[in-house]
């Protein structure tokens, strides 16, 4: 345990120090960036609280990532699966008005329903034909992507916006903000409780758990193997969903072009780092979306551009999946040695 | 006489705390068969592994003829006349008997350096005949049998003139009829200056074969004996450091009802290859039935279609009278209870921890494990279930929640029996249920399969290991293709007739 928080933080550190060298080539001022980067993404209640917000979309997917790599099914489906609960709760509030206690868990539900439509599709294509959910997923990423275009370019299109987007939705289905923090993120608090609830202490959850170590192991054991796999591709569907569904609900309150972009695949990216450790998604999202909320207040008052945020986003991401492994076989060499040592004397 | 090669002190931890050779000194004589014994995980190979330069060590000396020496690679050893063969033979199963024998040393000629074909199974021939190995070198690797195989692989060293052989384990591939062959050949290298280190725990063999013993117990050296001034009672104490039964225990029993049948079970190939062939048999209540054959033979699709895994092509199962072909995983497993031959594989996920390890499939099938419906796990139970299933089969555990990597393979062996034991079914499927384990915790195992068949339920076990079915079983059946050829009572039977049946099948009188 200590030795992972170790490894994770030197792991940082050093990710830092690479930025820093990158800066320094670039001719900019690492730690002048790095105070712009804090500043504006953790010093004081308004950034703390953007940046929370800002994390609702990636710790969610990253959490949807992280079940399914842990329990078995390779779903890289969050975009697309984002995307579509955005759209099903855009969707659910613009045609449907109810006061905001039914409203807001109404559009929850269809952000949910959208994203776990989208996954059990390509689950039920494994189950029945045996096509690979790794390559499906993917693809349906795709068609996501174009359906939600047209949907918000055609059919639903604001006809007073210049661009394609949405009307906005019912102003009874926004995220209210509870003093200055945005509900969204409570939603995703509870979201980590519940998950980690049903992952560590849930029949199904042990099931998974193994399923995603050894699912030879868990198939003669007597799990349902089959029932599992559809169950887990539901929920983190609907995990992808719900963070479309926040993203819709909190920010813009209607279907932009572009919206879902880089936010699921941010997230993946977090489930990595975070070696799949429900927690430790939660732990890296908020630090991934601290970074980029930085990045943008940095540009203001520094001459670094924005961009400088994605690269240090990904050092971070080669840098601490490196450390973690490779702390762990230098940790087990010196220990090896200092035995080594006692045993010759 | 002097030392020709000596190791000092050395010492190895694999990280990152494995002690796996601990301050080891032993000296080796020029010409003389010295053998290593040792319980597994005892570190005989890894001592031969890094006299051979394939394992870096932490500490110590190595030295021959009195300098010393440092090996980085294989190459480095072969260089000055050590090689090693491993237990799994490496060759190129496409490729002749020469092409294997000379790759990577190959005669060329010319500029280019084209591959000298003549000169080259000239070479080979020269080898074999000097040292009568009786091979052909034109013949094909994938059609010569297992025992041609190691010689080939003995031949690559020789060819490289290596004048030290280390052996690991190399009886563990061979049948009870190759293993004289193998010695005659070894001893008459040896007569002809080679020095070979064997590596066994095979103790019979050992004694038959060797000029020296060395035994090591947890990473020790205990002592370098003469073969001609010891018996396997006196090795095999210092390998365990107590005495060791070789008797069986098993007593009398009465055998009950029938509870295991597999009528006309047949499991056919694609290609239309019958890896099952109508294979029928049953097993009793009280009856340990032991299924004896080379690997290969069917054993594996046996598995297969009473686990669920795989359907087979026709025939019935039934266990108590029930038809289990049909049935789901699950509902077999109220019936079945299963010991596999790869733990890592089937018997338990690693990186899990004991506890998770410990409630499978006893987490679907007990209640006292299930609350709120069956939705969530009741740990209060499965952490009480862990202590008490540990303390009956003492599994040697630092805590419940240490991965099950962690535990020793007797200790994970121990686990899964006594999981398996406690689901209470009327029968057991084991498959090589001791294999990779010490000689203390095999006799274990055998003693609760024994009292399994005191508790009258019916024992089907797997075994690669005659001397282990001799040990435990009533009935032997020898599994040959598919077929089982034999029927033998285990008390009108010998290990050599076994044997027979095993390479040969039926005998066509």
């Amino acid at each position: 345990m200590t030795r992972r928080i170790l490894s994770g933080v030197l792991g940082v550190v050093i990710a830092f120090v690479v930025g820093a060298i990158i800066m320094l080539l670039e001719g900019y001022e690492p730690l002048a960036t790095y105070g712009a980067l804090a500043q504006f993404s953790l010093g004081g209640i308004g950034p703390l609280t953007t940046t929370l917000k800002n994390s609702v979309p990636l710790v969610l997917t990253g959490l949807s990532a992280a079940i399914a790599f842990a329990s078995g099914p390779v779903n890289l489906g969050q975009p697309g699966q984002l995307v579509f609960g955005a759209l099903a709760a855009t969707l659910g509030g613009l045609y449907i008005s109810l006061p905001p206690v039914l409203e807001i868990p109404l559009l929850l539900l269809l952000a949910i329903a959208g994203g776990a439509l989208w996954s059990g599709l390509a689950g039920l294509l494994k189950q029945a034909f045996g096509m690979s959910e790794f390559i499906v997923t993917l693809m349906l990423n795709m068609i996501a992507d174009f359906f939600t275009a047209w949907a918000i370019a055609y059919p639903f299109m604001d006809r007073k916006a210049f661009s394609p987007m949405t009307p906005p939705i019912a102003q009874s289905g926004w995220m209210p903000d509870i003093g200055p923090l945005n509900a969204s993120v409570l939603i995703m608090l509870v979201s980590v409780v519940v998950m980690w609830f049903v992952f560590q202490r849930w029949r199904a959850g042990y099931e998974w758990r193994i399923t995603g170590q050894n699912s030879l192991f868990a198939r003669l054991g007597g799990c349902d193997v089959r029932g599992n796999f559809m169950a887990v591709m539901l929920v983190t569907g609907a995990l992808a969903g719900l963070a479309g569904g926040l993203v819709v609900m909190g920010g813009p309150h209607r279907f932009l072009k572009g919206l879902g972009a880089n936010y699921a695949w941010d997230g993946i990216m977090i489930a990595i780092m975070a070696n799949n450790g429900l927690v430790e998604t939660l732990i890296y999202g908020v630090f991934v979306a601290a970074i980029q909320t930085g990045a943008l207040g940095m540009e203001l008052i520094t001459n670094v551009p924005s961009e400088i945020a994605q690269v240090l986003q990904a050092v971070l991401v080669l840098v601490i999946v490196a450390t973690r492994e490779y702390a762990s076989v230098v940790f087990d060499r010196l220990a090896a040695r200092r035995q080594a040592r006692e045993r010759a004397t | 006489m002097d030392d020709f090669i000596s190791l000092e002190r050395i010492v190895k931890v694999y990280p990152p705390n494995v002690l796996a050779v601990d301050n080891v000194s032993v000296g080796f004589h020029k010409g003389e068969i010295h053998s290593i014994v040792g319980e597994n995980g005892a570190g005989k190979s890894t001592l031969m592994k890094l006299l051979y330069g394939l394992v870096p060590f932490d500490s110590g000396t190595v030295k021959i003829n009195g300098a010393a020496v440092h090996f980085r690679k294989p190459g480095d050893a072969i260089a000055m006349g050590i090689g090693m063969v491993h237990q799994e033979i490496e060759l190129i199963s496409q490729y002749t008997v020469w092409e294997n024998v000379v790759l990577g040393a190959e005669p060329v000629r010319g500029l280019g350096g084209t591959l000298d074909t003549k000169r080259a199974i000239e070479l080979v021939r020269r080898k074999i005949d000097e040292f009568q190995f009786n091979l052909d070198p034109s013949a094909q690797v994938e059609r010569i049998s297992v025992a041609a195989r190691q010689k080939v692989e003995i031949l690559k060293l020789l060819y490289r003139n290596v004048s030290v052989l280390i052996l690991d384990e190399p009886t563990a591939v061979l049948t009870p009829q190759e293993i004289p062959q193998l010695f005659a050949e070894l001893k008459r290298l040896r007569d002809k200056g080679t020095t070979i280190l064997f590596i066994s725990h095979r103790l019979d063999e050992v004694l038959e074969l060797s000029d020296r013993i060395t035994v090591m117990r947890k990473g020790k050296k205990i002592a370098t004996v003469a073969a001609s001034e010891t018996d396997k009672e006196a090795l095999a104490q210092m390998m365990v450091g107590r005495q060791v039964i070789f008797t069986s225990k098993r007593t009398p029993h009465q055998r009950g009802e029938r509870v295991f049948e597999a009528k006309g079970l047949s499991v056919t190939r694609r290609d239309g290859l019958k890896l099952l062939d109508n294979v029928s048999f049953s097993v009793h209540a009280g009856e340990i039935v032991g299924i004896a054959g080379v690997e290969g033979n069917g054993q594996f699709e046996l598995v297969n279609s009473v686990m669920g895994l795989a359907a087979p092509s026709s025939g019935s199962l039934t266990v108590n009278g029930t038809e289990i072909i049909k049935l789901p995983i699950l509902e077999r497993r109220k019936l079945i209870s299963f010991v596999p031959q790869d733990r890592g594989k089937m018997g338990a996920s690693l990186p899990a921890s004991i506890l998770d390890n410990a409630i499978m499939t006893h987490h679907r099938l007990e209640p006292r494990f299930s609350a709120w419906r069956g939705l969530v796990l009741n740990y209060r139970n499965a952490r009480a279930f862990t202590d008490t299933l540990a303390q009956r089969f003492s599994v040697q555990m630092a805590s419940r929640q240490s991965p099950f990597r962690s535990l020793s393979g007797g200790n994970q062996q121990k686990l899964i029996l006594g999981r398996e034991l406690l689901l209470s079914t009327p029968f057991f499927l084991m498959d090589q249920p001791t294999r990779g384990l010490d000689v203390g915790s095999i006799e274990y195992v055998h003693g609760e399969i024994l009292s399994m068949r005191g508790a009258d339920r019916a024992v089907l076990v797997i075994s690669a290991d005659l001397e282990e079915l001799f040990l435990i079983a009533d009935r032997i059946l020898v599994m040959h293709r598919g077929q089982i050829v034999a029927d033998l009572a285990a008390e009108q039977t010998t290990i050599e007739e076994v044997g027979r049946y095993m390479l040969e099948g039926k005998r066509t009188a």
